[in-house]
């Protein structure tokens, strides 16, 4: 008497109906229990992974490391005399110092963008006494924008240049 | 019997079917799961250098302290001054980044620095910090640039 409390008299077959139901995805046809998975939890976790990143994520593009030996005094460059470097001197142009011009000690037709550098250097290795081992001096002017810096020695480095180093203007 | 039979059946039931909803979720799950990389907390947010054809490769070193040299105020101040920290700390001045080198430095003699730096900084500012970085004998320069693109 007490289980039928708060029952409505009117679905009192339910229960056999849904048992019925119950027992025929339970039990296959050979009368063997039927393991099922519960897909709800793992949704839910999928959606909460989902929120997280969808939240969290910032897209940015991946940042590297160029790396190159530091002169033991930063402000002289430690190239061995004789070996006369190719220095390559940067100086800020443009309005609010946006642009750099470019200039080769010992050579003429510099190219004045960053991206044909590599180019001139590597025909710069191909003269008689440079190769690639000839250092290569970087003289930026102090107001020169870190970005151009970067990019000249970045160019260097697709000269495959394995010497380089900063000096001071 | 026919309308007793109409009588007792049920009204067709709306049913949103969530399966392709689920599907495109666990494809999205799945993408960030993917592409995410988990940036750490000293690489703090700056414009960094974009060289063309850019040779950085991204890299691990394990023994590393990594000096981030920022613009002041990007909004208002001039590009030769500049914020220096280590990692994640608090903007320092290059006197206290030298003390904290040296100590570093005799902790572990092989210890590399990395410098990030803001592109739209002038040179000086971060020739500043690299004879910080030149005076403890740290002779392996490291500068962080963005990778080209697709690598």
């Amino acid at each position: 008497m007490a289980r039928s409390i708060g029952v409505n008299p009117d679905r009192r077959q339910a229960p056999a109906a849904g048992g019925r139901r119950r027992r025929r995805t339970q039990r296959s046809r050979d009368g063997r229990a039927a393991i099922t998975v519960s897909l709800a939890p793992m949704i839910d976790m999928a959606f909460l992974f989902l929120i997280f990143f969808l939240v969290t994520t910032t897209f940015e593009r991946a940042e590297g490391i160029l790396t190159s030996r530091l002169p033991e005094d930063a402000g002289r460059p430690t190239v061995a005399l004789p070996v006369s470097p190719i220095v390559i001197r940067l100086a800020p142009t443009g309005p609010g110092n946006a642009d750099c011009s470019i200039r080769v000690d010992r050579f003429d037709n510099v190219p004045q963008r960053v991206d044909a550098l590599p180019d001139f250097l590597r025909r710069i290795h191909e003269l008689p006494g440079f190769d690639r081992d000839t250092p290569v001096v970087i003289v930026p002017q102090d107001d020169v924008r870190w970005d151009h810096v970067v990019g000249c020695w970045n160019a260097a480095l697709r000269a495959k240049c394995t010497k380089i180093a900063f000096a001071e203007p | 019997m026919k309308s007793s039979r109409s009588r007792y059946q049920r009204p067709p039931r709306l049913a949103f079917n969530a399966t392709p909803m689920v599907d495109v979720f666990f494809m999205l799950a799945i993408f960030y799961m993917l592409v995410t990389r988990f940036s750490s907390a000293e690489q703090v947010p700056m414009d960094l250098p974009r060289p063309e054809g850019s040779l950085a490769k991204v890299a691990h070193i394990p023994e590393r302290v990594v000096i981030n040299c920022r613009l002041a105020d990007p909004a208002h101040s001039s590009p030769s001054s500049a914020l220096y920290s280590v990692g994640p700390n608090q903007p320092e001045s290059l006197a206290t980044i030298s003390d904290r080198l040296a100590s570093l430095k005799r902790q572990s003699p092989d210890l590399k620095v990395i410098i990030r730096a803001d592109r739209r900084l002038d040179y000086a500012p971060v020739r500043a910090l690299m004879r910080v970085i030149a005076h403890h004998k740290i002779d392996m320069l490291n500068v962080v640039a963005h990778v080209a693109e697709g690598e």
